[in-house]
């Protein structure tokens, strides 16, 4: 990573900022905050805020147009823009004319018309193929006759609200009145009083069917006439299509769009960069095989009147990391590396090394040499599914299943090899006699059910553990050495003494109840194998960083080596787990030697979907808890910035 | 007392008090994640450490419930009922402070990442000593049941 610092007249910004964009090799370094360092020499870039105004009103202008047009926003076809170098205002106002020029006004408002005059007719229930066969000619302009119909529509929506919104509601009730009024017993009419009250009413249900009468015949009347104005709008529609092509509109509309875009893009950028009366200064990180591109680029653009020196990055700034692409079958563990932190500068990337200790780990606590072979079956569908299937539109969930369908046959290869040491098929169930890889003084590799022998599965768990710290202090060393950190590369080898010879101890001395013969019989060999590196960590940290330090250090170092390695037996606790729950499926199912009855099939598969949901979810977090705080803590701070280039996002 | 009562208690509070920790862990912070959720769905995946470090205390009362009724046939003596006992209260009194531990930590965890993701590498220390503190227990339980 190099940093690139570069001088430019003010003209020409505009430009470089669009070219580096379009190639898409600089991350711009914010100097916009930093400016006080330079004490009023430089202050921070500024664009004038008539200029950002006006790209935000033609964004929205052009996206307003673009719905009514019913376009969809997107860009697959890649269109070459030309890389101009005119100031964003020039750009902006091109832009603009370019918007007038086009009919789009006349066409938006026929669209939102059509619109509005078919849910008008929808109101008054006429069917729209209704139109009759009258040719109309047009007399007056286009847009003449096109406010002249909006205005009309408008009177029309107006009137129709009033008449069918309210009106025929008050005409129901009242009719409904009446009729109940009608259903009065005939001989009460004889009363004269009755009747008088009763013609009142059969008066005014007159008039009030005239009035409906009259209400329809409006409605008629709008109706002819909507349907003109319909007839005369899509003529309208018609005469502008012919002159310009709709489809040519569309895409110069898009490719408007593209341009404003890229221009809010290009000045959100340059808030980063400080300024003096004429020039610009901007600062940016581009990578070692880019700096040459991007030079030249800055070079094309200002013409040569510029000013452009590239440096190293110096040591007390952290410059972001570009990783090099992983390969589909690591790209999980990546996302697990880089979900702890992104590695930091000049350290090594561990997800190469994460994607084999990982599965090993996992395979350890769901030891199973079934629902290994499930968890391969349900890694390959996924991994011939991932390909079938349009990523963007699956969720969350299941995108991160299909990305880690690779790790699903990785863990479940692993889960296999381990249930064969430990003789699990589906449960203890006894199909499968425990295969021993050896043995290692105290330390049993395979060859025993841990149910039921607890102990020689904790000593294995411990010793799995202490392998993969000590793999963990020799990343440490050799990112050390890659930091060229000579005094500090030693500690993590004396680290790594004292956690074997602490292991060696306990595994000579048979465990920790002997721990009296550790100071009498074995004095020398505690001496030897626990203080003096103890001793030599504290003295080489002690030169590098100070005494106090030094003593920190060592204590900590003393009790993490003790708290991390029991931390392992973790991998005994969940391996036990998960065979007492396969178990007990077992023992309702009534399995027994190895033999599984018919009956016995449909529990064992649910007792199986359950353990392998919840069993692989915890199983899983807990591999990940003992990289991330016992395995990371030892080599990857995670501190790194991952490089963002500058890039147009459409 | 009857030997198998004491063992049956120790069996007893090795499950129950290990489910209540579990089960104000996750209801602490199940309910805080829950609530960063709505605002950075994005944080999920790494916050759900918290949940499932609670529901770990479960399976570990789980497990030592597990290996003391299998030796409850063995189990004859008062000293050995003594050890069942004092087993199932060591993974209880253990596996109830990680769930404090995990609960208050883990809420603050989850609070400080929704405010700043890159303080999670430190922040999750808490939550996974707390951790860690049950795992000595289980692993002191264990090493009592070993001698019964």
């Amino acid at each position: 990573m190099r940093k690139l610092k570069a001088v430019l007249l003010k003209d020409h910004v505009d430009g470089v900022v669009r070219s580096l964009g379009e190639a898409g090799i600089v991350q711009f370094v914010d100097n916009g905050a930093r400016s006080e360092e330079w004490e009023e020499m430089l202050v921070p870039h500024k664009v004038s805020p008539e200029i950002s105004e006006k790209g935000s009103q033609l964004l929205t202008k052009i996206e307003r147009f673009l719905e009514a047009l019913e376009v969809e926003v997107r860009f697959e076809r890649k269109v070459k823009t030309p890389i101009t170098r005119e100031p964003m205002e020039e750009v902006l106002r091109k832009v603009e004319q370019q918007l007038e020029e086009l009919p789009v006004e006349a066409l938006t408002k026929c669209s939102t018309l059509s619109a509005r005059i078919d849910s008008l007719l929808e109101t008054l229930g006429a069917e729209s193929e209704e139109v009759e066969e009258k040719p109309i000619t047009l007399e007056k302009p286009i847009e003449d006759s096109l406010t002249e119909i909006e205005s009309q529509v408008a009177e029309i929506e107006k009137e129709l609200d009033l008449i069918t919104r309210e009106t025929p509601n008050i005409l129901i009730s009242r009719i409904q009145t009446l009729r109940v009024q009608e259903n009065v017993d005939p001989r009460r009419r004889l009363d004269q009083k009755l009747v008088k009250e009763i013609r009142k009413p059969f008066k005014r249900q007159r008039q009030l069917l005239e009035l409906r009468k009259l209400v329809k015949e409006i409605e008629e009347f709008f109706l002819n006439q909507l349907l003109t104005q319909r007839k005369i709008v899509l003529e309208v529609r018609k005469k502008i299509e012919k002159d310009v092509q709709i489809s040519d509109v569309k895409r110069r509309l898009l490719h408007l769009r593209e341009i404003v875009v890229k221009e809010k893009q290009v000045e959100e950028e340059q808030r980063k960069f400080v300024e003096s009366d004429k020039t610009v200064y901007l600062e940016a990180w581009v990578p070692e095989d880019d700096v040459k591109e991007a030079t030249r680029e800055i070079e094309i653009v200002t013409e040569g009147n510029s000013v452009v020196t590239v440096e190293p990055a110096s040591k007390e700034e952290k410059a972001p990391i570009v990783l090099k692409p992983a390969p589909n079958y690591i790209a999980a563990f990546q996302k697990l590396v880089c979900t702890f932190g992104y590695p930091s500068c000049g350290d090594l990337n561990p997800a190469r090394i994460l994607a084999i200790t990982f599965p090993i780990l996992f395979g350890i606590m769901f030891a199973d040499v079934g629902q290994g072979a499930i968890f391969i079956l349900l890694g390959i569908i996924l991994f011939f599914a991932r390909r079938k299937i349009d990523m963007e539109k699956v969720g969350d969930i299941f995108r991160y299943l299909f990305i880690s369908s690779e790790m699903f046959v990785f863990l479940g290869i692993s889960a296999m090899f381990f249930g064969f040491i430990f003789g699990e098929f589906f449960g203890p169930s006894g199909v499968i006699h425990p295969i021993s890889l050896g043995r290692i003084g105290p330390f049993y590799i395979g060859g025993f059910e841990p149910t039921e022998e607890p102990m020689k599965m904790l000593r294995f768990a411990i010793l799995v553990g202490t392998i993969h710290l000590g793999i963990g202090m020799t990343l440490r060393f050799i990112n050390e050495i890659r930091h060229q950190h000579y005094k500090l590369a030693p500690i993590p080898i004396f680290w790594m003494w004292l956690m074997f010879g602490g292991l060696f101890n306990w595994a000579y001395w048979g465990g920790i109840s002997n721990i009296s013969r550790w100071f009498s019989d074995g004095s020398l060999m505690l001496i030897g194998l626990i203080v003096l590196p103890l001793v030599l960590i504290l003295a080489f940290t002690s030169i590098t960083e100070g005494f106090m330090e030094g003593v920190g250090f060592s204590v900590e170092v003393f009790a993490e080596t003790l708290s991390h390695s029991m931390s392992y037996s973790r991998l005994m606790a969940l391996g036990l787990i998960h065979s007492a729950m396969n178990y007990l499926f077992l023992v309702l199912g009534g399995v027994t030697h190895g033999h599984f009855p018919l009956n016995s099939i449909p529990l064992i598969a649910v007792g199986t979907i359950l353990v392998m949901i919840i069993e692989g979810l915890v199983v899983f977090v807990h591999t990940l808890r003992l990289h991330w705080v016992e395995w990371f803590s030892k080599f990857h701070a995670g501190e790194g910035i991952p490089f963002k280039p500058f890039k147009y996002t459409l | 007392m009857d030997p198998s009562l004491i063992s049956l208690m120790g069996i007893a509070l090795s499950i129950g008090v290990p489910v209540v920790a579990a089960a104000i862990t996750i209801i602490i912070c199940g309910t805080a994640l829950a609530g960063i959720g709505t605002e950075k769905p994005e944080l999920l995946s790494r916050l759900i450490i918290t949940v499932v470090l609670g529901e770990a205390l479960a399976i570990y009362g789980l497990l030592i419930a597990f290996m003391l009724l299998g030796k409850l046939p063995v189990i004859t003596t008062l000293e050995a009922a003594n050890k069942a006992l004092i087993s199932g209260i060591v993974i209880a009194v253990a596996s109830l402070s990680a769930g404090i531990g995990i609960s208050y930590c883990g809420t603050s965890l989850i609070g400080a990442t929704a405010e700043n993701p890159d303080t999670f590498s430190s922040n999750v220390i808490g939550v996974v000593l707390s951790e860690a503190l049950a795992i000595y227990g289980l692993l002191i339980s264990f090493m009592i049941i070993g001698q019964i």
